[in-house]
């Protein structure tokens, strides 16, 4: 009895290690790297971090994993152990919130057609492309600021040929996949809802 | 090789680069083409300029395939969309539209940065060994004495003047990296510059930033910054593939205490 109440005491303390681990910023980058992790959390770390993800859950918080490769679909131990695992908020948020925590609604709007046309153009598409795609619907001046705000913050990368792709934060962060559906299922929805009284009038 | 001929050469190798680049699609290249100008110019190959012209249309033809290849497999994952169909959709949204779809698809980081007790002890510790203002810029008693001469010899033996310049002294430092990774080899940054003592692990530190500017060596660095590596050069050059940055390196004394740990 004890020798269990002693173990649970140990996953507790593991658990809160976690929390001070994954919560608090060590580097120069947030995140923490999955070698790291079982350095401090021990063999088990894979476990310990279930289990946080789980007590993590009411809190709409999760444990997020980002491979160095994303296009690995089941990392072996060494691939997991080079991953970067973050806390991020397990649901989306509304433009309310995002503009409390900074956010202009034309900045999401912005990063948001970046991201779907670097996504569309397999991951890498030149900056001048991008900024006219932007220019459709935002001022010049406004698109390569913000272009420059996103690369600052780590949602986008430019190498030296003046080509965007998706940086550090964009693979942490966003749903790459529900992001397309959403924008190419935009106005399906609506659609059909605008057919479905024509089709009723009809019968 | 005529210049009209070489010019159509280039014509292929920029379109590589286009494809490259992103702004061309991989499959909008007529690769039968390409290889069919290749072909026809072969055989007039004579000069070491044709050939590299040669060898950089077939290079650029391979990567052209090699994207091919890359989109094919891009097609065949669940993230592939029609870019025409994402693009007449982004085209149809408005910004309030586009910002609701990212906000649903957005679960942004929760980090934080921490004052804990122990770092707050830590700069206690540091505030009570810093030395009053005061006494640190307390101004120098001069005193005007009679100027004499010395020689160099004089002078070394004061501690004036290094014993070599520092120009030897950057080569005996790149021999020495020789030494113990061979040439070409490389070695962490930290078990390159660090030594028994701090200052030594200092004046090291001051001396590999000068073997990297004036190409004795590289530095390598990856992308979170974690892992610094220096790269002994056969030949003292700067990397020319390289694209010129500064890798700041903070050489702390608690890293120091730690790296002597091991």
């Amino acid at each position: 009895m004890a020798k269990r109440v002693r173990s649970e005491a140990g996953y507790a303390r593991k658990i809160k290690d976690a929390v001070h681990l994954l919560f608090f910023q060590h580097h120069r980058l947030p995140g923490v790297r999955g070698w790291e992790l079982r350095q401090e959390l021990g063999p088990d770390w894979q476990n310990v971090l279930e289990v946080l993800d789980k007590q993590l859950q009411p809190l709409d918080l999760q444990v997020t994993r980002v491979l160095d490769d994303p296009n690995i679909m089941d990392p072996d131990q060494t691939q997991l152990a080079d991953a970067r695992y973050y806390i991020t908020m397990r649901g989306g948020i509304d433009q309310k919130a995002a503009k409390t925590i900074g956010w202009r609604v034309d900045d999401i709007a912005g990063l948001a057609v970046a991201i779907a046309y670097i996504i569309s153009k397999q991951g890498k598409a030149p900056r001048t492309e991008v900024e006219r795609l932007l220019q459709e619907k935002l001022p010049g001046w406004r698109v390569k600021m913000s272009i420059d705000r996103y690369i600052q913050q780590g949602y986008l990368g430019e190498d030296e040929k003046g080509v965007l792709y998706m940086d550090w934060r964009s693979r942490a962060e966003v749903d790459q996949k529900q992001l397309v559906n959403l924008i190419v299922g935009f106005g399906k929805k609506a659609d059909a809802e605008a057919l479905k009284p024509e089709a009723d009038e009809e019968d | 090789m005529s210049g009209r001929k070489r010019d159509e050469l280039e014509g292929v190798i920029s379109l590589c680069r286009s494809v490259q680049a992103g702004s061309v699609e991989p499959f909008a290249v007529d690769i039968d083409y390409m290889l069919e100008v290749i072909r026809r110019y072969y055989p007039e190959t004579t000069s070491l300029k044709d050939f590299c012209t040669d060898a950089a249309a077939i290079r650029g033809l391979s990567e052209v395939l090699q994207g091919q290849n890359a989109w094919i497999q891009h097609q065949s994952t669940t993230l592939y969309k029609d870019p025409f169909l994402l693009h007449q959709q982004i085209q149809r949204m408005d910004i309030s539209a586009m910002a609701d779809s990212f906000l649903r698809s957005w679960h942004p980081m929760v980090q934080m940065e921490q004052l804990s007790a122990k770092t707050l002890a830590g700069s206690l510790g540091y505030w009570t060994d810093l030395i009053p203002i005061a006494e640190r810029w307390k101004e120098s008693n001069l005193q005007l004495v009679d100027a004499g001469t010395a020689t160099l010899e004089e002078a070394r033996a004061l501690g004036y003047l290094p014993e070599e310049g520092f120009a030897d002294i950057l080569e005996s430092f790149w021999k020495n990296l020789e030494g113990r990774v061979g040439e070409g080899g490389r070695i962490s940054y930290w078990d390159w510059i660090g030594a028994d003592t701090y200052e030594e692990t200092v004046k090291r530190s001051y001396l590999t930033v000068f073997i990297v500017s004036y190409g004795y060596a590289n530095i390598e660095s990856d992308r979170f910054g974690e892992k610094i590596e220096i790269i002994h050069n056969a030949e003292p050059r700067p990397d020319p593939g390289q694209a010129k940055i500064s890798i700041p390196t903070l050489v702390d004394y608690e890293e120091w205490k730690n790296w002597r740990k091991g």
